[in-house]
């Protein structure tokens, strides 16, 4: 069956895979055909928002204080009330984890500082930002001399050709300040703002953006992918 | 309809802040949006006690999942209420068979409306959105509405629709598709250009 060329077919499948009513065989038929038909996970995404609206149509009803104190309970409950920023505290049960990590970046960072002792100016400032196992996937460093952010991606750093890369700074208190999308998701040499590089920043972050960047300034809007210490040579 | 957007950019911020671990953030998408979505858990599970756990699981999810939130593919209030669809409906199949039973009207969408609509103020409150789907769902047949609402919010099959309506499963299968079908039209035709 050509699913590609029958708008009809997709169309009348996608409403009822949200539905609910495609079942067996044919709603996991589906499923491997969305993995690889962008435009048929738009068609479904359009009808999520259809069906999905069906959830306002009824009474609000006020739930009473003890399921926010449930929530609450289980959320402290479940350990991972830390922000992700403030990994040390997520790891604080198994410090060995935060071990591995920061001997991982700071075998990178070494690598990165030996390879630029080619009579350049050593950075000043150094991040290996890792994802939630500790791969590490972009090296950032800071040249204060040359004022700019030098960005390396790992190779295998794969980027949907819809989203974007944003680089975060994270201050002491959790505020986040972007410090700039990396043109084609590649390594690059962004501006160095001094804010960047302010006494209080402590972390750098990758996010995951639609095209131009997080729609709202402040914070990004995305998963974060990558984080790592922002570290003062 | 700046309300509308208003308020959507409003959650989307929080959404953010709660992807950052934002805890105050957290509490105010709660109050901003819990009496709407605990409507719909009672809807789907009709006792008080299973929607109010369907809601603690649904907002716990929330939390962790809130930094993979993509505001590009839903709105806020879309996405968080699939995510207490999802958690309702795992708690209605661990339910015993029969356990849970709906008196038919409450299938259809569109009365769950009409039963509390109790003055223009209500609907001041819903978003374009939803004024729009109760407008074009009101264009359905009654039964199609409660066919369609049957399947969505008791996650029912084909079949279980046509034993529940009384009525062949052909009949059951055409009418969600044409409705389905209206549905969408009627919609599209509505989206601002």
């Amino acid at each position: 069956m050509n699913l590609r060329n029958n708008e009809v077919l997709r169309e009348k499948l996608a409403a009822e895979y949200v539905l609910g009513t495609l079942r067996g065989g044919a709603r996991r038929r589906f499923e491997s055909w969305l993995r690889d038909d962008a435009l048929l996970r738009a068609t479904v995404a359009n009808w999520q928002g259809r069906l999905g609206t069906i959830a306002e149509l009824g009474r609000p009803v006020a739930p009473p204080a003890r399921v926010w104190n449930g929530i609450e309970r289980r959320l402290q409950a479940a350990s991972s009330p830390a922000p992700w920023w403030q990994f040390w505290r997520q790891d604080a049960a198994r410090p060995w984890a935060w071990l591995t990590l920061a001997a991982g970046s700071l075998a990178v960072a070494m690598g990165v500082i030996l390879a630029g002792r080619d009579g350049t100016a050593l950075p000043q400032q150094v991040a290996a930002l890792a994802d939630a196992r500790a791969h590490t996937a972009l090296v950032v460093t800071a040249d204060t001399k040359r004022g700019r952010l030098d960005v390396r991606v790992a190779r295998d750093v794969q980027v949907p050709d819809d989203r974007t890369l944003q680089l975060w700074a994270i201050a002491g208190d959790g505020k986040p300040r972007s410090l700039g999308i990396l043109p084609d998701n590649r390594s690059a040499a962004l501006a160095l703002d001094q804010r960047a590089i302010g006494p209080d920043v402590v972390l750098l972050a990758i996010s995951l953006e639609p095209k131009g960047g997080s729609p709202d300034p402040d914070r990004p809007t995305g998963p974060v992918l990558y984080k790592g210490s922002w570290t003062r040579l | 309809m700046n309300r509308d957007l208003d308020d959507r950019v409003q959650l989307q911020r929080l959404i953010g802040a709660v992807a950052l671990g934002d805890r105050q953030a957290f509490r105010k998408l709660y109050d901003a949006t819990s009496s709407k979505l605990f409507g719909f858990a009672l809807r789907i599970l009709r006792k008080d006690e299973l929607a109010e756990e369907a809601l603690q699981d649904a907002f716990v999810s929330i939390w962790h999942a809130a930094a993979g939130y993509q505001l590009h593919l839903s709105a806020p209030l879309t996405w968080m209420a699939a995510i207490v669809r999802n958690k309702a409906l795992d708690m209605l199949r661990r339910q015993p068979r029969g356990e849970v039973e709906l008196p038919l009207g409450d299938y259809d969408p569109v009365a769950a409306l009409q039963d509390t609509a109790a003055g223009p103020q209500d609907l001041a409150e819903l978003s374009r959105d939803a004024v729009a789907l109760a407008g074009c769902m009101e264009r359905l047949a009654g039964r199609q509405r409660q066919a369609i609402g049957m399947a969505y919010l008791h996650d029912l099959s084909h079949s279980e629709v046509a034993a529940q309506l009384s009525l062949p499963l052909g009949t059951v299968k055409t009418w969600i598709r044409r409705g389905l079908d209206r549905l969408r039209d009627c919609l599209t035709n509505r989206e601002p250009v």
